[in-house]
């Protein structure tokens, strides 16, 4: 599904070369839970930005399923994350000025979802997450959980192949957390495909897969055993 | 989705209420404004197109040529015998209409009641080439009978106190006697944009039968009416440059060899021919005037426009630089959007969508505006303009264009900028777009100098009006009151009033005149061939008290005197200009004949020389005037000059001695210096215009700045507290977040004043008695602007710096 080769991220200063990612290279399978792990600045969240096209390596090839990514021209990197990709942020990035509903229809609206198919999706979205309630209330009515379940039924409404998810925890006491990851390890089961940034031993362990980062090298990447 | 655009917009306008609130009022006065002077330049635009053939109609004018370095002219004064020869020369002509303006409002009697009207006289045909509506009676026949007259729907109230006269009689004191008119036809009232207006309308046929018109019914020297000629459809007339010319060869035969002769036309081709014009262009082509229909220039008409479009650009520039210094906050949206899957056409299209929002919000709310505004703004263009999408059904559609744009302009850029950002860079917080960016303070500079180039030309205009009405014109137009006597034909009557009110102690002299001077008087002048050369002299008929009565100073030789048989232009009084003209020395003037003036008999003879004085508006040099005196003749204006502080004393003798004199008439009256500022209204009008747009604009601009530094001081509530601690005190703190933008300011100065000062230093070049910009007036703009521009700050900065440190670094 993925595949990375020599995945190499720099910015330049003056005369200095700062690496964020160097010689990076990686294979991701379909159904896979992989979780990137790592001490602050070692380049995970600019990895998860590149295989989520967001932002573009400095060198180094990336395949997509069949698609060369680093080929691509802007548009069609910007569809293939429009209909492949779902992410989940920290800090939930919810937008303030709508409600829980109209924030987890944004995504089928840009993708010209018809208003009844919407509606039918969002309820099913809603009930699974146990937030009908809430369908209503803006994102600062709601607690860092409850938005963070709002963030995630956002990042799945349009059935993606792929969730992303930047320290999806990282704002939340941990039972709130442990709500998030066991919704993720039922997402995973249902066979969508993750990967996860966090600092979090234990989250990782709701994965299959750990990819160590340190210093922009892969350090250690491991398979754990469920 | 764009039900999502709308809600979102909605969300935000109301959630950010102080700034919404800046870009709405901020947008709703500067459409307010723009759609006045639209109002206006619609009217003016569309005057005479609503006759339902106007496009055959034409009016019909003599051309000359530039014969006395005046520039060329275009006359639409005609005489009478020329409707029916143009119409029976050119079978194109269907109609011809000679129309006779009122000259003055005639007395006019219903009922016994006596008021002034004034009254027109045209053919019947009339009503089939202008479309002028009747409310009753029939267009046929209004004017058939020589004793019908139409009176229009407003007159038609005055005189009779109801709506439809149909039938009643009406006297109207026509040379000496009041003569009885039947009403025929009561007319709509005329709309605005027609050049053709009328208060009373007798027929052409009458007009004929009166003295004045009988001399001139088959004179072809005499032109003093209008002629309009509607022609087959599809005629090529109008363009016929060979045929117009040759019709005027045929009944004014030798007149080309005869100027070229005397001298008077060495260019190319005729100097004299007639031509057509159509009727639309009667309102805004300035090369042919005269009469009742006053001509505006487009220019002008253009400039208000483009004034308007300043002040609406700088609201406009407002909404742009709020949104820019909002950005920081809409790009986190921005970036979830792109990340969740919009692309940027439909960003761009949603920040677009909130600024046409709040565009379509601020029209409504202008227009409201404007409507109210309405009267105050009828009575500074001197217009009486109405909302009416009947009289201009082109104006919704502009108004709609006009919403458009303004949303499209004003959103644009921020829909560009904002749409542009990469998530990533965004959610990372990357990007810093704080309160002033290069752009924005171009913005704003761009603003301060619209804004200081109108304060700088209110503040010229307004000088050189001031020095017009100062100015000594060299003679003493205070305390002067005009009678008019225009109707009066008994010769023995002025004698008789002035004697009346000499006595009286509050009236200082009386003298008289064939002409007043000041706005509206009128002239006259006189061409003659003196020795071989061609004169063109300003002429004025005056009594024996006139020179002393206005303060003239006589610098040679004497003025008239009675006994002395001055009259009936043996002697004349001239100006230094003249005697310049003739090239003479003021000495060598007296007893100098005016050769040439009568052709053959006597010539007038030179008695005296007057310091030249301003008989003409400040706009002109003092040209060649001379004064002649009249015998047996009623003069048309008497000016009393009344003592000073008496006024109201004095204009009862005046009632008073008019009333002993002769009942039932009228009187009319104006003051002296009154009329002569007249002279200046369309400047005074343009000075009033330009002061509310500056002071519209520095207020929309300060609105702007007041947002902006509200932004400006969010992103630096950190430094301002640790500035605090360190030791800042309030003023300190003030100039810190003002000084960046002041600074502006005096960059708009410096761009703002030489571009005013090369326009209306254009200007000025229109008035021969000009003040010439000095520095000082670059100053005062200036300051005006950054006392303004401070106010805002000052606030916004005293706010920031009165909260407490512990708060302002808590938040941090």
């Amino acid at each position: 599904m993925i595949k990375l080769n020599n995945i190499e991220r720099f910015y330049k200063n003056a005369a200095q070369k700062t690496w964020v990612l160097k010689d990076v290279s990686l294979e991701i399978e379909p159904g896979e839970f992989v979780t990137i792990m790592g001490p602050s600045g070692a380049g995970k969240s600019t990895l998860l930005n590149i295989i989520g096209m967001l932002d573009q390596p400095d060198s180094g090839t990336y395949q997509f399923f069949d698609e060369e990514v680093h080929r691509l021209r802007e548009r069609k990197r910007n569809d293939l994350h429009k209909y492949y990709m779902g992410f989940v942020f920290q800090a939930y990035y919810l937008i303030d000025e709508l409600t829980v509903y109209e924030n987890i229809e944004t995504p089928l609206l840009y993708r010209n979802v018809k208003k009844a198919e919407r509606q039918s999706r969002i309820a099913d979205v809603l009930d699974r997450f146990n937030i009908v309630a809430k369908k209503d209330l803006f994102p600062h009515q709601l607690s860092g959980g409850q938005q963070q379940l709002v963030g995630v039924a956002r990042a799945i409404i349009a059935n993606p192949k792929l969730l992303l998810a930047d320290e999806p925890t990282g704002n939340l006491h941990s039972s709130q957390g442990e709500i998030i990851m066991d919704l993720f390890k039922e997402l995973h089961n249902e066979g969508m495909t993750i990967i996860q940034v966090t600092h979090n031993e234990k989250y990782a362990n709701y994965g299959t897969r750990v990819i160590e980062l340190e210093d922009g090298f892969i350090k250690e990447d491991r398979r754990i055993n469920t | 989705m764009i039900k999502n655009y709308f809600k979102i917009a909605i969300r935000n306008i109301l959630k950010r209420k102080g700034l919404s609130f800046i870009n709405i009022i901020g947008l709703s006065i500067g459409l307010a404004c723009f759609s006045l002077f639209l109002l206006y330049a619609v009217h003016e635009f569309s005057f005479d197109q609503f006759h339902k053939e106007g496009d055959q109609v034409y009016r019909l004018y003599r051309w000359t040529a530039d014969l006395d370095g005046e520039g060329e002219e275009g006359d639409p004064h005609l005489p009478m015998p020329l409707a029916q020869a143009f119409k029976s020369d050119f079978p194109d002509v269907e109609e011809v209409v000679r129309w006779k303006e009122a000259w003055d409002e005639n007395f006019v009697r219903v009922d016994g009641e006596i008021s002034r009207a004034e009254v027109c006289h045209v053919e019947a045909s009339v009503f089939d080439v202008f479309t002028f509506p009747l409310k009753y009676g029939d267009p046929e026949t209004a004017l058939s009978d020589p004793k019908n007259i139409v009176l229009t729907e407003k007159m038609a109230l005055k005189l009779f106190k109801e709506s439809n006269p149909l039938g009643k009689q009406i006297e109207i004191r026509i040379e000496e006697d009041f003569e009885p008119f039947t009403v025929a036809a009561i007319a709509e009232n005329i709309p605005t944009n027609s050049s053709k207006q009328f208060q009373i309308m007798g027929s052409m046929e009458y007009f004929s039968t009166t003295s004045f018109g009988k001399r001139r019914m088959d004179n072809w020297g005499s032109s003093f009416l209008s002629v309009f000629v509607k022609l087959r459809k599809g005629s090529g007339l109008a363009d016929n440059k060979a045929a117009l010319l040759k019709f005027r060869e045929k009944y004014y035969p030798g007149q080309e060899a005869e100027l070229r002769s005397s001298g008077e036309w060495k260019g190319e081709g005729a100097p004299v021919t007639y031509r057509l014009q159509a009727l639309a262009e009667m309102h805004t082509n300035t090369n042919v005037w005269g009469g009742d229909i006053a001509t505006v220039s487009p220019g002008s008409i253009w400039i208000l426009l483009g004034i308007a479009t300043g002040v609406l650009l700088i609201a406009i520039i407002n909404f742009t630089t709020l949104s820019i210094g909002q950005s920081a906050r809409r790009a986190r949206e921005v970036g979830v959007r792109k990340v969740v899957g919009s692309n940027r056409a439909q960003i761009a299209t949603q920040f677009l969508t909130e600024s046409m929002l709040l565009s379509v919000f601020s029209v409504g709310l202008g227009l409201g505006l404007a409507n109210m505004l309405l009267p105050f703004f009828n009575e500074l263009s001197g217009r009486n303009l109405i909302f009416s999408f009947e009289q201009f059904p082109q104006f919704p559609w502009l108004i709609a264009l006009v919403t458009l744009f303004t949303g499209l302009l004003a959103g644009s850029y921020p829909a560009l900028m904002l749409s542009g950002f990469k998530p990533v860079q965004v959610l990372k917080q990357k990007i810093k777009v704080g309160g002033a960016n290069w752009f924005t303070k171009s913005l704003v500079t761009t603003q301060f100098a619209l804004s200081l180039g109108l304060i700088i030309a209110t503040i010229i205009v307004i000088n050189q009006l001031e020095f017009m009405y100062n100015q000594n014109p060299g003679f003493n137009k205070e305390q002067v009151v005009v009678v008019n006597g225009e109707e009066i034909s008994d010769t023995t009557f002025y004698e008789r009033f002035k004697n009346t009110l000499t006595s009286d102690s509050h009236i200082l002299g009386i003298a008289a005149s064939d002409m007043s001077l000041g706005a509206g008087a009128g002239w006259s002048r006189a061409g003659f061939n003196y020795k071989g050369e061609n004169k063109q002299i300003y002429e004025y008929y005056i009594d024996d008290e006139y020179i002393d009565v206005m303060g003239l100073e006589l610098l040679e030789g004497r003025g008239f005197e009675a006994g002395r048989q001055d009259g009936f232009n043996r002697s004349v009084v001239i100006n230094q200009s003249m005697v310049k003209n003739f090239g003479w020395t003021e000495q060598e003037a007296i007893g100098q004949e005016l050769t040439g003036y009568f052709g053959e008999g006597t010539n007038p003879k030179v008695i005296g020389v007057i310091q030249d004085f301003n008989f003409r508006s400040f706009r002109e040099q003092v040209k060649p005037q001379m004064f002649h005196q009249y015998e047996d003749y009623a003069p048309m204006q008497y000016l009393v000059r009344i003592k000073s502080g008496a006024t109201e004393a004095a204009i009862a003798a005046i009632e008073k001695a008019w009333e002993t004199t002769l009942a039932d008439f009228p009187l009319q009256y104006s003051f002296l210096d009154e009329d002569i500022n007249r002279f200046y209204r369309s400047e005074k009008r343009f000075s009033k215009i330009v002061s509310w747009a500056g002071g519209i604009s520095i207020f929309l601009a300060c609105l702007g700045l007041l947002g902006l530094a509200a932004l400006a001081a969010v992103n630096r509530t950190k430094e301002i507290g640790i500035r605090k601690i360190l030791g800042a005190r309030i003023p300190g703190i003030i100039s810190l977040l003002s000084v960046d933008f002041l600074k502006l300011v005096l960059i708009a100065l410096v761009i703002a004043a030489p571009i005013t000062w090369f326009l209306l230093n254009d200007w000025l070049e229109n008035f021969a008695y000009r003040i010439d910009i000095g520095w000082s007036v670059f100053l005062l703009a200036g300051l005006i602007a950054l006392f303004a521009a401070f106010i805002p700050l000052g606030l916004q900065g005293l706010k920031v710096a009165l909260v407490n440190p512990s708060e302002s670094l808590r938040n941090e």
